[in-house]
C-alpha cells in the first residue's frame, strides 16, 4: 500500500515542481521517491487491501511492484549520459517515469479485471509519451506505433472483460464460466495481456518500439512493464485454470514465443533490436511458470533476475548510444575502450543465457521446475532447445565486445560515476545471487496468485 | 577441508585476475595445497563417501550444495590440481589473467567430480564452460571465434537438454531432492527414463567426446593458446566418461541397457577411427587431439561394458591420460616456443642436440602408447579386459586402436626426434626440469604401483556395478 502511495505522490510532486524548479531537482526528487518506495516495499511489507478488495497489495503484488521500482530506479540512475547527449533532459521525463512505475503497482495489485485494465492504462500512457520523447523520426515512430497498437490492445482487452462479465457476472479473475461467450471473453483478455507481455503473436510492436525508443526508456519497458504484465497474466491464467483453454493457449504461445523470439534475434545486427527479440524470448520462459502448482516464487524470481540482467545490458547500451541506436560495430572491441562496460555486459549476457554461476540460471531453473512439476516436459525440452540458439547470439555479441579488434573512430565512452557505481552494484548482485540464490529466495516465496 | 580443496584455486584465480603478476606463484601455491588435501582424501578413501558435506542452497526447491569424495572423487581430487600444478610449472610465458582463468576452471572441475547433488553437478559443469570459453576467445589463434562457437554450441545443446532430463529425473519419480541418494532411491523407469537417458547420453557423448559428436575437439585444440595450458584444461574438462559413470548409467540403468549396444559400437568406432586420423596429422595439437580422442573411445568402451573391471579401467585411464596427454600438450607448447610453429616437421633431429628433451618426450609418448610400467597401461588394459567380458568382438576393435596408437605415436617420434638434424634449439633447462621430473615420477609411479589409484576406483566401481544389477 505505502509504496504505491509514495509513487503517486512522487509523480505529482515532480510535475508541480518541474514547472518552476530546475530539472536537476526533479531528477533527484524522483530518484528519492523511487528509493523510498523500494525501501517501504522491502522492509515494511505493507501488505493490505483497499476499496473493498479491488486493490489487493498481496505478496505477489509486492514482488512484481519491487521489480517495477527497481527497473524505474535503474533507468533513472544510468540514463543521465543518454539524456544529456540527446537533449532529452526535461522534467517531464522524470515525472512520467514515476507515474508509470505507479501504474505497475496498480496493475500488479489487483485480482479484478477492471482495476488491472486501469493499472495497464496508468503505466502505458506515460510510456507512449516517453517513447516519443527524443523528438526525432525514429522516436516518434516508436511512440506512435506503441500508442496505436497499445490502444487497440487495451480496447480488445476491455471488450473481453465485458464479455466475461456477461458470461460470469463478475470482474474477478477467479470467476470461471462456460460457453462461447466466456471463452471468447477469456481469449480477448489474454490477447490484451499477451500484447503487453510481448508474447508471440502479439509481439510485433516490440522490436520497433524497443529500438526506436530512448535507450533508458527501453530499459524500463523491457523490465518494469513486463513485471506488471506478467503479474496480471499469471493471475488471469491461474484464475481461469491451466487445465482448460487458458493453459492450452499459453502453451501454444510459449512455444511460438521461444521459437520466434530466439530465431528472430539471430538475424539482427543492431544491439538494441537483438535485446528486444531476446526479451520476447524471455517472456516465453517466464510464462512457463504458470503451469506449475506454485508459480509465484518462480515467476517473481525470474522477473527480478531478468530485470537486473536485461537492465544491465540496456544500461551498457545507454552509455554507448549517441541517439542513433547501437549497431554491432559500436560494440566491437569494447573491452579495449572500456573494460568496465565490457565486463558488466559479459555478466549480463551470461546471466541472460542462463549459465551458472549467474542469477539468470536460477531463474530459468525455477521456471523449468515449475513447468516440470506441472508435467510439461515437452514444453521444457523445447524451451531448452531454443535456449541453445539464444546462447549463440549472446556469444556473438560477447565475442564482438571481447574478441574482435576495435573498429575505427573508437571513442572511449565516459561513464558518469553514478551510472558506473549502479552498474557495478547490479553486476555484483547478479553474480552474488548466482552463487547464493537462497539469499533472496525467501522474499519471492509468496502464496496464492488468486484470492 | 573439502571446501578449501575445491575453492582455493578459484580464490587464487580471482586474485590473479586482479593482480596478474602474482598469478603463477599464487596458482602453484593453491594447486599444491589442493593436491595435498586431495592426497589426504585419497589415503582415507574407503568404500563409502569421505568428507561429505551438505548445505541447503535452495531448500524449498530441493537443491543442496552437497560434496563428498568416493574413491573416484578422491582420485580426481588429486589428479586435477596436480595436473594444473604441473602445467603451471611447465608454462613460462603465459599471461597472468590466463592463469587466473585456468585456476577458476580448476575449481569448476573439482566441483564436477566431487558434487553429489545433480543440480550442483550441473552448475559446476556449466560454470566451467565460461572460463574455458574465455581462455579460447581471448588467448586463442586466428580462427578462435569460429572454434569457440562450435565448442560452445555443441556443449550447450547437450547440457541444456540434460537440464530438462535432470528435472525429469526428480519429478517423474517423485524424489525428495536432487541429492544422488534421493534420486537413486526413487529411480524413474519406462519411456521417461529412455528419453532422460538419451539426453544425458547426448550431453556426455559430446563431452567425452564420441564420434560423431567430436567435431568441436580438433578446432578447439588447434586454436587454443600455443603454450598448451588451455589444452590441458580442456583435456581435464572431458568429463563425459565420468558423467556416464556417476550419473547417467546409475540413474537410468534399464535405459542404459537398451542403448548399450549402440553406445559400445560408437565408442569402439571412435577409438579406432580417431587413431587412424591421428596418424595422418601434420600438426602437434591436431595429432594429440585425435590421439586423446582415441583414448577416450577406449575409456568409454570400459564404462559402457557395464563391468566392474571395465569401469575401473576407464576411470583409471581418464585420470592417467589427463596426466600424459596434458603433458604432451605442454611439450608441444615447448616445441612452439623453440621452433615458432606447431608443425611436426621442423623438430627433426632433436634427439641429437637436445637428448634430455627428446627423452622426456619419449616417456610421454610411451605412456600414451600404453607401455606396461607406465601410467597408460593399467587403465587401457583393464578397460579392454572389461569389454572383453561384455563383447569380445568389440574388444578386438579396441585392441586394434591400441595397436594403431603405437603406429602413429612411434611414427611421429621417429619423424620428430630422429632423422636429419634441423634447427639447433635450447636443451631442457631451468624450471622445465621441474615439470619433466615430476611428470616422469608420476607416470612411473602410476605404472608400477597402479593400486594407488585402482584400489579406491575399484571400490567405487563395485557400487556402480551393484546399481546395474549383477555383472562381474
Amino acid at each position: 500500500m505505502i509504496p504505491t502511495a509514495i509513487l503517486f505522490l512522487t509523480g505529482l510532486l515532480a510535475t508541480l515542481l518541474g514547472v518552476e524548479a530546475p530539472v536537476r531537482w526533479v531528477r533527484w526528487v524522483v530518484r528519492a521517491g523511487l528509493a523510498l518506495a523500494l525501501g517501504a516495499a522491502l522492509f515494511f511489507g505493507a501488505e493490505g487491501q483497499a476499496f473493498g478488495g479491488l486493490f489487493l497489495y498481496d505478496g505477489f503484488a509486492r514482488v512484481a511492484g519491487v521489480v517495477g521500482i527497481v527497473a524505474g530506479l535503474f533507468a533513472s540512475l544510468v540514463g543521465a549520459r543518454y539524456l544529456e547527449r540527446t537533449g532529452m533532459e526535461r522534467f517531464e521525463y522524470h515525472a512520467l517515469l514515476a507515474y508509470s512505475v505507479f501504474g505497475v503497482q496498480v496493475m500488479a495489485a489487483s485480482a479484478n479485471l477492471v482495476v488491472i485494465l486501469i493499472g495497464l492504462e496508468i503505466l502505458s500512457l506515460p510510456l507512449y509519451a516517453l517513447a516519443a520523447l527524443r523528438y526525432d523520426a525514429k522516436s516518434e515512430e516508436a511512440g506512435l506505433k506503441y500508442f496505436l497498437l497499445g490502444a487497440v490492445a487495451s480496447a480488445v482487452m476491455l471488450y473481453g472483460i465485458v464479455l466475461l462479465y456477461g458470461a460470469t457476472g463478475s470482474f474477478a479473475v477467479s470467476a470461471v464460466g462456460q460457453g462461447p461467450l466466456y471463452l471468447a471473453g477469456l481469449l480477448l483478455v489474454l490477447a490484451g495481456l499477451f500484447f503487453k507481455a510481448s508474447l508471440v503473436p502479439f509481439h510485433w510492436w516490440a522490436p520497433d518500439v524497443y529500438q526506436g525508443a530512448p535507450t533508458p526508456v527501453t530499459l524500463y519497458m523491457a523490465t518494469g512493464v513486463k513485471a506488471a504484465a506478467f503479474a496480471a497474466l499469471a493471475r488471469v491464467v491461474v484464475g481461469a485454470g491451466v487445465g482448460g483453454l487458458a493453459g492450452a493457449v499459453v502453451a501454444l504461445v510459449v512455444v511460438l514465443t521461444v521459437f520466434y523470439g530466439n530465431l528472430g534475434a539471430l538475424a539482427q545486427s543492431e544491439a538494441k533490436r537483438l535485446l528486444a527479440y531476446s526479451s520476447v524470448a524471455h517472456a516465453g520462459y517466464i510464462a512457463l511458470a504458470v503451469f506449475g502448482p506454485n508459480p509465484a516464487p518462480a515467476m517473481g524470481f525470474y522477473l527480478f533476475v531478468y530485470a537486473l540482467s536485461t537492465g544491465l545490458a540496456f544500461a551498457v547500451l545507454s552509455q554507448l548510444d549517441e541517439g542513433e541506436g547501437v549497431p554491432f560495430a559500436g560494440v566491437k572491441g569494447l573491452i579495449k575502450k572500456s573494460p568496465m562496460l565490457a565486463g558488466v555486459l559479459a555478466i549480463a549476457l551470461f546471466s541472460l543465457a542462463g549459465m551458472p554461476p549467474f542469477a539468470g540460471f536460477w531463474g530459468k531453473y525455477l521456471v523449468f521446475v515449475e513447468a516440470a512439476r506441472g508435467g510439461q516436459y515437452t514444453l521444457v525440452a523445447f524451451a531448452l532447445l531454443t535456449a541453445v540458439v539464444a546462447a549463440y547470439y549472446y556469444m556473438k555479441l560477447l565475442a564482438l565486445a571481447f574478441f574482435a579488434s576495435a573498429g575505427e573512430g573508437g571513442k572511449t565512452p565516459e561513464v558518469p560515476a553514478l551510472a558506473a557505481v549502479t552498474m557495478g552494484l547490479v553486476g555484483f548482485l547478479v553474480l552474488a545471487l548466482g552463487v547464493f540464490p537462497g539469499l533472496v529466495y525467501g522474499f519471492f516465496n509468496v502464496g496464492n496468485l488468486v484470492p | 577441508m573439502i571446501h578449501v580443496l575445491i575453492f582455493l584455486p578459484a580464490l587464487a584465480g580471482l586474485v590473479a585476475l586482479v593482480y596478474p603478476r602474482w598469478a603463477q606463484s599464487l596458482g602453484l601455491l593453491a594447486t599444491a595445497v589442493s593436491t595435498v588435501l586431495g592426497f589426504g582424501l585419497l589415503l582415507g578413501a574407503g568404500s563409502g563417501v569421505a568428507a561429505y558435506a551438505e548445505i541447503p542452497l535452495l531448500k524449498d526447491a530441493g537443491v543442496y550444495y552437497a560434496v563428498g569424495a568416493d574413491g573416484v572423487g578422491a582420485v580426481f581430487a588429486v589428479v586435477i590440481p596436480l595436473v594444473v600444478f604441473m602445467a603451471l610449472l611447465a608454462v613460462r610465458e603465459a599471461p597472468g589473467r590466463m592463469i587466473g582463468l585456468a585456476l577458476l576452471m580448476t575449481t569448476g572441475l573439482l566441483g564436477i567430480f566431487l558434487s553429489l547433488d545433480l543440480v550442483l553437478f550441473y552448475v559446476f559443469y556449466e560454470a566451467t564452460l565460461i572460463p574455458s570459453l574465455l581462455l579460447l576467445g581471448v588467448y586463442g589463434g586466428r580462427d578462435r571465434v569460429r572454434a569457440l562457437m562450435k565448442f560452445a554450441l555443441f556443449t550447450l545443446s547437450g547440457s541444456l537438454l540434460m537440464l530438462a532430463a535432470i528435472l525429469a529425473a526428480r519429478f517423474v519419480g517423485g524424489a525428495e531432492s536432487f541429492l544422488l541418494r534421493d534420486l537413486l532411491a526413487a529411480r524413474i523407469g519406462g519411456a521417461a527414463a529412455l528419453w532422460a537417458f538419451a539426453a544425458f547420453a547426448l550431453a556426455f557423448a559430446i563431452k567425452t567426446p564420441i564420434f560423431p559428436l567430436h567435431v568441436w575437439l580438433p578446432d578447439f585444440h588447434a586454436q587454443n593458446h600455443p603454450s598448451g595450458l588451455a589444452d590441458v584444461m580442456g583435456t581435464l574438462y572431458k568429463v563425459g566418461v565420468f558423467g556416464f559413470f556417476r550419473w547417467a548409467i546409475p540413474l537410468f540403468p534399464d535405459a542404459f541397457q537398451a542403448f548399450q549396444p549402440y553406445l559400445l559400437f560408437l565408442a569402439a568406432f571412435t577409438a579406432l577411427w580417431a587413431a587412424w586420423i591421428a596418424y595422418a596429422q601434420n600438426d602437434w595439437k591436431r595429432m594429440l587431439a585425435y590421439g586423446a580422442l582415441s583414448h577416450m573411445g577406449v575409456a568409454a568402451l570400459g564404462v559402457f561394458s557395464g563391468t566392474q573391471i571395465g569401469a575401473a579401467g576407464a576411470l583409471f585411464l581418464l585420470a592417467a591420460s589427463a596426466i600424459y596427454t596434458g603433458g604432451l600438450f605442454l611439450f608441444a607448447g615447448w616445441m612452439h616456443a623453440r621452433f615458432g610453429s606447431l608443425e611436426l616437421g621442423p623438430t627433426s633431429g632433436l634427439a641429437r642436440h637436445a637428448p634430455a628433451l627428446a627423452a622426456f618426450g619419449l616417456i610421454l609418448f610411451l605412456a600414451m602408447v600404453g607401455l606396461p610400467g607406465l601410467a597408460g597401461f593399467p587403465g587401457e588394459f583393464l578397460s579392454l579386459l572389461g569389454i572383453w567380458q561384455a563383447s569380445p568382438w568389440l574388444a578386438l576393435l579396441g585392441f586394434l586402436a591400441v595397436i594403431a596408437a603405437a603406429a602413429y605415436v612411434l611414427g611421429a617420434y621417429q619423424r620428430l626426434f630422429h632423422g636429419p638434424p634441423g634447427k639447433i634449439v635450447a636443451e631442457l633447462g631451468g624450471p622445465e626440469w621441474g615439470f619433466a621430473v615430476l611428470a616422469t615420477v608420476v607416470i612411473v609411479v602410476l605404472g608400477v604401483y597402479p593400486a594407488l589409484f585402482s584400489t579406491p576406483i575399484s571400490e567405487a566401481a563395485k557400487a556402480f556395478v551393484s546399481v546395474l544389477g549383477g555383472g562381474q
